[in-house]
């Protein structure tokens, strides 16, 4: 085995509620291989997106370390750790996410041109397709179905062809044929680019098609 | 049943707070306190004029004449109907400084010549402190006294116990004038005041036949006169003599109609600043609604009807509606009341402090309307669009056009708020002509922004903006959907609209006074030449190497009385050219100036019944042609001349130009001046001046270039006012563009997030908010520059005719301007979406 793409030592996450603070990560720890699939489960409110925002630089732990590619998250500030992202990094949410006031076609490109590519566009256009809607490019996101939205929400993921691919409840906003198609979608990057992927999802059959499970239960490993 | 349905609901609305509301409660408070302060600094004025009428007239009533003094049977008359009367003499006049040196020099006054009633009101300061009998009494060594302005004592550099002459007669200096009971704007004229006895005047030359004069005689009556009776008398008695009246009822009709004037154009700039308030007033009721689309599906499920809906959240509006006007009304009421004690140390006319409901009704009115009618339409909309479609998350739904009922309605206010604005501000094409203006600016700029968007949605997918993804960021958000690039290009468009044309009209206006008509126009006018003068005059300016030309005619002055018969006044209404008097002349042939336009002109030898040649421009304005009796007043005869010719005139070299010229026959014969214009090289001012005081005493030279400088300080002075209006607009455009900054916030706390979580840095993200609202603001400025500047050209092409040029300098400001207060008021809200972790906004947003 070689270095994990992602470790975790005893992250712990503690967050300020107004009756004080509430803790949502107790000590977790925990390491994900290259091109591992790793399906996050477990109740609601048991941590399971707050794990995976820590994992994403989009939240920072309260104690413990994270690591990704063998950057300490700790050692970098928030700018840094976009920058991380954008070169290592695709996230997909449970709600999309996508930027209103930007056609799919160009919310498929900003990551690419946030990375300077000046193929941008041109690929863009082409996960678009990858994705079945080369025919909605200049559509905004108000004039697209929910599982649309998510297959750009994808695309844009998949585009700078990260290293690690993050997906919170990519279904949990859509009907179970439709999630069915996007989880299909997503498995299929994920084993043409060859991505670390980790799924947070309540469904156990979705979490079943990952190579290894994990459950939370109280913002703690079960 | 709506209505009964609506109010509980509304009410309980209500108790969520103003929250959302501050910027619909800033836009009507700026409108209503604007337009309220100018009423009632307007009213207060008014209230201190008509205190004051009788000491600003000079007495209860006044009988006033041009060209000559009363005659036997006028004095008569005063004598059986007065208490007491007061004579007053007015005219230009040169004061000549130093007589009889090598350092004399020349100031152009305002010479009244008053007898010993006067003042019959009020009382005259003088500097050092004397009565005015002592001070222009004649003394041991014969020379009676003079009394002058303090500018032209300063401008001569005389002082007191100095020797000083008007025409042939010399005088001794005795004090400054500080004050003047009836000195007012429209008295100033062309020069600072003289005073002397008008006795003293018998031997100076000044006041021979055919002089440029004017005599008042003013009254004191008993208490409780009746004036319109009297006044009636004395014009049936002195019927066809020339005799004008005025009395307290209106003692001082300049003042007044200077206020009125200003007043009128501010309140249109404030009506202007209504309108862009409105533009807020909308965009927060628009944001205010979306917030409540599950409100509102949630009751359209339960069963409200449309009307129901409309009626809940009309309530709302209109008891905010009112709060905003009350608070406006407070301060636009309150403010200036708190002011009016210090503006009556600068201001030279009389303020009496109250509270007056008349400009706060007119205010209050205006806020009202303007809130419902940019209200209805945004809530039309909202109530129009199913429950199932408002459960959807869609974003730019409601974009439809409301139901044709409410387009109605709201265009029914949009002319009864136009309707009352004209009869309220006293000029009513002019408020007309504005509202027009307004609207057509609204238009052009809610087309501007359309096409800002769509320009800026092609850019954004442009090739060129590959590569640049903090420019296509901003591109793509002023292009996409929401409402954001709309708002501010109407608010900001519109306040910056008046302001461009404001700049413009202004730039324009001095270039054309300090810097176009120097260069064209004369260096002097010269007053007051004799017929016996003319000849040598002409002939000793000619001998001056600096003098280029000299040109000449007769000049009388009189009043246009009847036209075919008719009263003028009647015919015409209160248009310049009957207003008051008018240079008229005599010629045989087509003077140099003038093209003829329609009809003939008269034979040299014309000896038949009298004819006249009518300016073209002013016989369109007042409705007269070829054929009609034109019947004027010259020295106390009504003459009746048939208009035989319309010329088409050139004003603005300042030429010699009469709107009537005679022909010679009928005017010859009576006692008149020439009027000259000496064209000379710059700088021969002073020696020419020198040489009409000793060679020709008696006339008057007004200096073109000091007459430039009078009009240029009253420009500033106007331009001061207009442009601390045009500021208020300006004000609560900002305050809608920070409406709609805060509008968009959450909007890009999660754009932020979103950009953060693809790996955009703080940096790229600012750059990113700062450019959409550069391109936005510029955007703004460029449209207001267009839209200013075409009315400006409007109003230089077709009010001032004078030539419009655009100016660069307000120009760029404008644009900056307008790039810089969107970058503020954006950078406001930019911070808060870069501070935050990407995990707070994206966990709460589902």
């Amino acid at each position: 085995m070689g270095k994990p793409v992602l470790s975790l030592n005893n992250v712990q996450l503690t967050l300020q509620g107004n009756a004080g603070p509430v803790p949502i990560l107790k000590g977790i720890s925990l390491n994900v291989e290259r091109g591992e699939s790793i399906g996050l489960t477990g109740p609601s409110g048991s941590g399971k997106s707050s794990l995976l925002m820590l994992m994403g630089g989009l939240e920072s732990a309260t104690g413990g370390t994270i690591t990704a590619l063998g950057q300490d998250f700790a050692t970098l500030n928030e700018d840094a750790l976009a920058r991380f992202r954008r070169d290592h990094m695709g996230i997909v949410f449970q709600s999309f996410h996508l930027i209103p006031t930007m056609t799919a076609l160009e919310n498929v490109a900003t990551p690419l041109e946030l990375a300077g590519d000046r193929d941008a566009f041109d690929k863009a256009r082409a996960e678009l397709e990858d994705v079945g809607l080369g025919d909605r490019t200049d559509h905004y996101p108000s004039q697209l179905s929910g599982g649309e939205q998510q297959r750009v929400a994808l695309a844009r993921a998949a585009a700078p062809r990260p290293d690690i691919l993050l997906a919170d409840e990519p279904t949990g906003n859509l009907d179970s044929t439709t999630g069915e198609t996007i989880i299909d979608l997503l498995f299929n990057l994920r084993d043409r680019h060859g991505a670390t992927l980790v799924l947070v999802t309540h469904a156990s059959e979705l979490a079943a098609r990952c190579d290894r499970i994990i459950e939370l239960r109280d913002g703690a490993l079960a | 049943m709506s209505l009964l349905h609506a109010l509980p609901i509304a009410r309980r609305e209500l108790r969520g707070g103003l929250a959302g509301f501050r910027v619909f409660l800033l836009c009507l408070l700026l409108g209503v306190a604007a337009i309220a302060g100018i009423g009632t600094v307007r009213a207060a004025i008014e209230a201190g004029l008509n205190g004051e009428a009788s000491t600003l007239l000079g007495g209860d009533a006044e009988m006033h004449f041009t060209h000559r003094q009363a005659t036997e049977a006028e004095r008569t008359w005063l004598a059986e109907n007065t208490l007491e009367s007061s004579e007053v003499i007015t005219f230009r006049s040169m004061l000549q400084a130093r007589p009889d040196s090598d350092t004399t020099e020349l100031g152009l006054s305002q010479v009244k010549a008053v007898d010993a009633a006067y003042p019959l009101y009020g009382s005259i300061t003088l500097e050092p402190p004397m009565p005015l009998a002592e001070a222009l009494a004649a003394e041991q060594d014969g020379l009676p006294g003079l009394v002058a302005h303090p500018a032209l004592i300063d401008r001569l550099g005389i002082s007191v116990g100095d020797t000083v002459r008007l025409g042939t007669q010399s005088f001794t200096l005795r004090a400054a004038i500080i004050a003047e009971p009836d000195g007012s704007i429209s008295d100033l004229g062309l020069g600072p005041r003289v005073m002397v006895r008008s006795a003293a005047l018998a031997d100076s030359g000044l006041l021979t036949p055919g002089t440029l004069f004017e005599s008042k005689y003013r009254m004191r009556l008993g208490p409780n006169p009746d004036l319109p009776a009297l006044q009636a008398d004395a014009e049936s008695r002195f019927e066809g003599q020339g005799m004008r009246w005025r009395d307290s009822r209106n003692g001082a009709p300049g003042i007044s109609e200077v206020v009125d004037r200003l007043s009128s154009f501010l309140v249109m700039v404030g009506l202007a600043g209504m309108a862009v308030g409105g533009v807020g007033v909308s965009a927060a009721v628009r944001a205010y609604l979306a917030r409540k689309t599950d409100t509102i599906a949630t009751l359209k499920s339960f069963g409200a009807t449309r009307g129901t809906i409309f009626a809940t959240y009309l309530l709302q509006i209109g008891a905010l509606s009112l709060l905003g006007v009350g608070l406006g009304l407070l301060i636009g009421g309150g403010i200036p009341a708190l002011l009016i004690p210090l503006l009556g140390e600068i201001l030279p006319v009389p303020i009496e402090t109250g509270i007056y409901p008349a400009p706060l009704l007119e205010a209050a009115i205006y806020g009202l309307l303007t809130a419902l009618i940019f209200s209805i339409w945004p809530l039309a909309r909202a109530v129009d669009i199913s429950p199932a479609e408002l459960f959807r998350e869609v974003s730019g739904k409601g974009q439809h056009w409301p139901r044709w009922p409410y387009v109605i309605l709201v265009l029914v206010l949009a002319a009864l708020l136009i309707y009352l604005a004209m009869r309220f501000s006293g000029v009513p094409m002019i408020t007309l002509w504005a509202a027009i203006g307004i609207l057509a600016a609204l238009a052009t700029l809610a087309l501007a922004a359309t096409l800002t968007r769509a320009l800026a949605r092609r850019l954004a997918r442009a090739r060129m903006m590959r590569g640049r993804p903090a420019l296509r960021l901003a591109l793509g958000s002023i292009g996409g959907p929401g409402f954001e690039a709309t708002s501010v290009v109407l608010s900001l468009g519109l306040g910056l609209t008046v302001l461009a044309a404001i700049g413009q009209i202004d730039t324009n206006l001095r270039t054309t006074i300090s810097q176009d008509l120097p260069e064209r126009a004369p260096a002097f006018f010269v007053l007051d030449i004799q017929k016996d003068q003319i000849k040598t005059f002409q002939a000793a300016m000619m001998a001056d190497e600096a003098v280029e030309k000299v040109d000449s005619a007769p000049m009388l002055r009189g009043t246009i009385t009847e036209i075919n018969g008719v009263n003028a006044r009647d015919v015409v209404g209160d248009h310049w050219v009957v207003s008051g008097d008018r240079g008229i002349t005599y010629s045989a042939t087509l003077p140099e100036n003038s093209t003829l336009q329609a009809g003939e002109w008269w034979p040299e030898d014309y000896d038949g019944p009298p004819l006249m040649s009518f300016s073209a421009e002013e016989a369109a304005e007042i409705g007269v042609k070829i054929g009609d009796e034109i019947t004027a007043n010259i020295l106390g005869r009504d003459m009746t001349a048939k208009i035989a010719n319309l010329r088409d005139l050139t004003f603005s070299d300042m030429s010699i130009n009469f709107v009537m010229v005679w022909s010679p026959n009928a005017l010859q014969g009576a006692p008149h001046t020439f009027l000259s214009t000496v064209y000379a090289t710059p700088g021969a001012e002073g020696r020419l001046l020198r040489i009409m005081a000793v060679d020709f005493p008696n006339i008057t030279a007004i200096p073109v270039r000091d007459a430039i400088e009078r009009v240029s300080a009253t420009i500033d002075s106007l331009g001061a006012a207009i442009r601390w209006g045009a500021a208020a607009t300006l004000l609560t455009g900002f305050v809608v563009l920070i409406g709609a900054a805060a509008a968009g916030a959450e909007a890009r706390v999660f754009e932020a997030a979103v950009l953060k979580t693809l790996g955009a840095s703080r940096g790229r993200i600012l750059l990113s908010f700062a450019l959409r609202s550069l391109i936005l603001g510029a955007a703004a400025g460029l449209v207001a520059l267009l839209a200013g500047s075409v009315a400006a050209w409007a109003v230089m092409e077709y009010v001032m005719s004078a030539r419009f040029s655009l100016a660069w300098g307000p120009a760029i400001v404008i644009i900056f301007g307008g790039a810089l207060a969107n970058l503020v008021a954006g950078l406001g809200f930019a911070w808060p979406p870069l501070a935050k972790k990407p995990a707070q906004i994206l966990r709460n947003r589902t």
